[in-house]
């Protein structure tokens, strides 16, 4: 397991904007991202013999056609392509999808993967219906949804305790979602950018205490893809592969109740394991793209990934520290508390943007000279704890 | 508009006694013969040490909040009405962790570690919901 180090690469990604795009249907997102990921990657697309689609949460039937091999068929790789099958966690489909192409290269069972998202959450589902399918999607039929219980809420119980343990201030999570906007600002396919202020997150509505209706995430329309080969290939289609160097995780539950430590997850075991498949340490990553969707999340993300100490990420977040020009850029497309929240896009939009900024294809938000980016990746009612870590050299 | 129904927890062979006892007012939860671990929710056999030998217990009824939540917005449809509710995690005496509601006090009474005790709820003739309500002191 631990010899996957350096040995496959991302060398292509594509994206659309996240929004809200009625006249767009999401298998033109999925198939102009994954166009654009083969066109980055300066590959013949024949060259493409597994095609990985994640799943849409959107409509049945439109998840049916990605698992019927629409996209296979919209690429002209019919008769060419050897396997096309969903990969689904929820938010943490990007890590398992990267794994999993990592796995069929290093086997010998394909050569370059195509991995692909694409959703309708912000014109598909209303207002009340976007709650309401998120009081039932990974949560307890019999043991949580008779509470009550929906995303807000769990958001809620898991910033009280983290509050109540660690002192963390309101106006240092209200922060977790400025210096989000503030990447958001200079990314065109984020969905929110306009400047946003601590005060006018602390005005927001309060939705479920202490968790206010800026400090959640938008449900959006979107698509990403990522495009994964063998180091060899990559070296010969570009001078800067962004490797694979090190991954670790863990499942920790499906019910949230079963979860002992809400203010900790498996994120720290998840990181060590990381780390030392990538002969790394948190000094060493230049660009932390921590999975956010609410901001405890990436406090959270930065105290148990080794960036700062138990009970100081708001702080340090509130200083500055993880904004444009800051000591450590963290979830540099905005997150999906600006980008927009697409489903399970979400977390490829953050694997993505790690590619792009080691690429140096990050325009106006590039951090420069980045070499070595973590993604940080979960899903469902916060179930499991990914970490992966990417880099142009193999130290 | 009509207020949707309630979301009523299925119940099956393995989860029929805890229900019963709901109906009933009292609150059991699983114990492992083998391995004297208690379980909560109740499971098909032992998560701890794989065993089908597993009993019901009487739990104590105590616990302390974990963690909760006041929902003022945003509730799903069948609890808008309820608004404001508190959602809560409570570590029950006997260290298993569970879903539920505090009620019988003014949420904003509700804290991290507070002492809370079971009380029932009837939800259907058939379901009773285990919640839970602050200890007088």
């Amino acid at each position: 397991m631990d010899d996957l180090k350096g040995k496959v690469a991302i060398v292509g990604i594509g994206e659309v904007p996240s929004g809200r795009f009625p006249e767009r249907e999401p298998i033109v997102s999925a198939v102009a991202s994954a166009r654009q990921a083969i066109i980055d990657a300066g590959i013949k697309k024949e060259e493409i013999d597994a095609v990985i689609p994640t799943a849409a949460l959107w409509s049945p039937q439109y998840n049916t056609e990605l698992v019927c091999c629409r996209i296979v068929e919209e690429l002209g790789l019919c008769g060419k392509a050897r396997m096309n099958f969903q990969v689904f966690s929820g938010g943490s489909s990007c890590c398992n999808m990267l794994k999993t192409a990592a796995g069929l290269i290093l086997l010998g069972l394909a050569r370059s993967v195509l991995c692909v998202h694409s959703d309708r959450l912000g014109t598909g589902v209303t207002g009340q219906g976007g709650i309401d399918l998120f009081s039932t999607a990974g949560i307890s039929k019999e043991w949580e949804a008779p509470y009550g219980l929906h995303y807000s809420a769990i958001a809620g119980l898991i910033t009280q305790r983290y509050v109540y343990e660690t002192g963390t201030t309101e106006e240092q999570l209200a922060s977790v979602c400025v210096s989000n906007r503030k990447w958001a600002e200079l990314n065109p396919n984020a969905m929110f950018r306009k400047p946003l202020t601590i005060e006018e997150v602390m005005a927001s509505k309060m939705l479920s205490t202490p968790l206010r209706a800026k400090e959640s995430n938008v449900l959006a329309d979107g698509g990403a893809a990522f495009l994964v080969t063998s180091a060899e290939r990559a070296r010969k289609l570009t001078d800067r592969p962004v490797y694979l160097l090190g991954e670790g995780s863990r499942v920790t539950h499906f019910a949230l109740s079963q979860e002992p430590d809400m203010t900790r997850f498996a994120w720290a075991e998840a990181a060590e394991e990381a780390y030392r498949k990538a002969g790394l340490s948190p000094e060493d990553i230049d660009v932390a793209e921590i999975y956010d969707s609410y901001p405890v999340f990436q406090l959270i993300g930065l105290e148990e990934l080794g960036f700062c100490k138990r009970g100081e990420a708001g702080a340090f977040v509130y200083a500055g520290n993880t904004w444009p020009g800051g000591k450590l850029p963290m979830t540099t497309n905005g997150g999906m508390l600006s980008q927009g929240h697409t489903g399970a896009g979400g977390g490829v939009a953050l694997m993505v943007e790690a590619a792009r900024q080691l690429m140096g294809k990050a325009g106006e938000r590039q951090v420069s000279g980045a070499r070595f980016a973590v993604v940080t990746a979960t899903g469902g009612t916060y179930m499991d704890s990914y970490v992966t870590i990417l880099g142009t050299e193999i130290p | 508009m009509n207020t949707p129904e309630k979301p009523v927890p299925p119940v099956n062979s393995w989860t029929a006694p805890y229900w019963e006892a709901a109906r009933k007012g009292k609150l059991i939860i699983q114990k492992c013969r083998d391995c004297q671990k208690y379980i909560f929710y109740p499971r098909m056999s032992c998560p701890f040490c794989f065993s089908d030998r597993i009993e019901w217990v009487q739990s104590s009824g105590r616990g302390t909040v974990y963690t909760y939540t006041i929902v003022r917005n945003n509730a799903p449809s069948a609890f808008l009405a309820d608004m404001p509710y508190v959602v809560a995690v409570v570590r029950l005496e006997e260290g298993v962790q569970m879903m539920t509601n505090v009620v019988g006090c003014a949420p904003e009474e509700v804290h991290c570690d507070m002492p809370v005790e079971v009380i029932f709820e009837k939800l259907t003739e058939e379901i009773t919901l285990p919640k839970f309500k602050p200890v007088k002191k």
